[in-house]
């Protein structure tokens, strides 16, 4: 059965070399061992921000507490150890893996060089200083922090883009002029999910569909997430399709088009049609003043979705993008907290906030 | 009149042919169930050391299945 799964990967998948999925799945199965247990978060919140730094820097994050602490202090040094711990740790996940494996990670992973491109093109839009973008950069993508310092260091964005010429990205960003950022911003980050269906479309093996599923559970959640937003606003406005991303598992994009201009109650008794309302159904009303809860509720949804995947078939992509999800998480727990508590934001505030 | 000649194999080689097979079909049968196994626990054991024991273990478990070979090999020779 294996056998005949690889054939007919190898039949279409735009990689090279043998895959080393026992390996990569086994040792990121050791790496998430390794992530925060739940009840550290609740220790957390009884810390002050010097706790914490402490207890990070003798965690995981030990090494990039140490090498950023000349520096950084304070909040800025927790912010930046998890992100360069993020780019780190994902740069190994590309590292470690070979052949149709690595090829995947890298097609999802891209989201951060869409990220990144974006970090350079708003920091140049808005006349930041190179330090100031290089300090929000996450190199977890395929593009490297070299490079990425050197679009940085240009000075201009048509310098920048001129650096892309021979990529994929280079129709979209020959399009900006300076004003349109939002539009080039969604154009890119609707290459990014074309490019994924096409790796994950492309291949009839059992896995490669679970991971297309899984794909499309996210869009579904990111379109929801937005429609909550806008309804929640009042806008119905047709044109606010352009935000919408293609491709969801139960949510397509005629759905959305039917969804679009009903008002907010009209629009929650919609979703009672899908199979996501029996996870917000108990919080979600008419009446209610704050999107977090449903926010957190979503994205917690979408992690205990991974998790199961994981499970279906372990020598496969999905393992791996559960391991991506979680380590996220955990960073932007870790993140919410941190801020939070130098914001001055009472312990209820930020529990909310949490997805654990 | 047409004669025919029957050529008879020698039991004895049969049986070596028999318990080469046993031994070799089972050999390649237990590396590549091992190899699997064994890149897995690398893996897990770079992240941990303390796995090297049950990496150990559960890398030569398909062994047996050489060992079934074996036995039949000798028990047919």
């Amino acid at each position: 059965m294996r056998l005949l799964q690889k054939f007919k990967r190898g039949s279409s998948s735009g990689s090279k070399g043998h895959s080393n999925y026992a390996y990569t799945v086994s040792r990121v199965r050791a790496m998430k061992s390794k992530l925060l247990p739940k009840e550290t978060y609740p220790r957390l919140m009884n810390m002050s921000i010097d706790e914490i730094t402490r207890f990070i820097g003798e965690s995981g994050y030990k090494e990039d507490v140490d090498e950023l602490a000349m520096i950084y202090e304070g909040v800025d040094l927790i912010e930046h150890s998890l992100n360069r711990n993020l780019s780190v740790t994902f740069r190994k996940l590309l590292n470690i893996s070979e052949g149709e494996v690595n090829f995947l990670i890298a097609e999802y992973l891209r989201e951060y060089d869409i990220w990144n491109i974006k970090t350079i093109l708003r920091g140049k839009y808005c006349r930041a200083s190179t330090e100031e973008i290089l300090e929000s950069l996450i190199a977890g993508g395929t593009l490297t922090y070299t490079f990425l310092s050197g679009l940085a260091s240009k000075g201009s964005y048509e310098d920048v883009i001129s650096e892309f010429e021979d990529t994929e990205y280079y129709p979209i960003l020959k399009n900006y002029n300076g004003t349109n950022l939002s539009d080039i911003e969604n154009q890119l980050d609707k290459l990014y999910y074309a490019g994924l269906f096409a790796v994950a479309g492309g291949s009839r093996s059992k896995d490669r569909k679970l991971f297309a599923k899984f794909i499309r559970i996210g869009i579904d959640i990111k379109n929801l997430m937005i429609l909550f937003r806008l309804k929640k606003a009042g806008i119905t406005d047709p044109q606010m399709m352009n935000l919408m991303i293609e491709g969801g598992l139960e949510i397509e994009l005629r759905d959305i088009q039917k969804l679009m201009p009903l008002s907010f109650e009209e629009f929650i008794k919609q979703l009672e049609n899908y199979s996501y309302w029996k996870e917000i159904s108990d919080i979600v009303n008419p009446g209610m003043q704050s999107l977090i809860d449903v926010e957190t509720r979503l994205k917690k949804y979408r992690l205990k979705s991974a998790s199961s995947f994981s499970h279906v078939y372990p020598l496969s992509i999905v393992p791996i993008m559960d391991y991506i999800l979680t380590k996220r998480n955990e960073v932007n727990n870790l993140r919410i907290i941190v801020r939070g508590k130098a914001s001055n934001l009472s312990d209820g505030v930020i529990r909310e906030q949490l997805v654990i | 009149m047409v004669t025919e000649t029957v050529t008879m194999m020698d039991p004895a080689g049969l049986k070596a042919i028999g318990a080469a097979l046993a031994v070799g079909l089972t050999g390649l049968a237990s590396g590549i169930a091992e190899k699997d196994i064994g890149t897995a626990a690398i893996g897990a054991m770079a992240e941990n050391e303390a796995l090297f024991g049950k990496g150990l273990i559960l890398t030569v478990i398909p062994e047996t299945i050489v060992i079934f070979g074996l036995v039949v090999a000798l028990l047919s020779l």
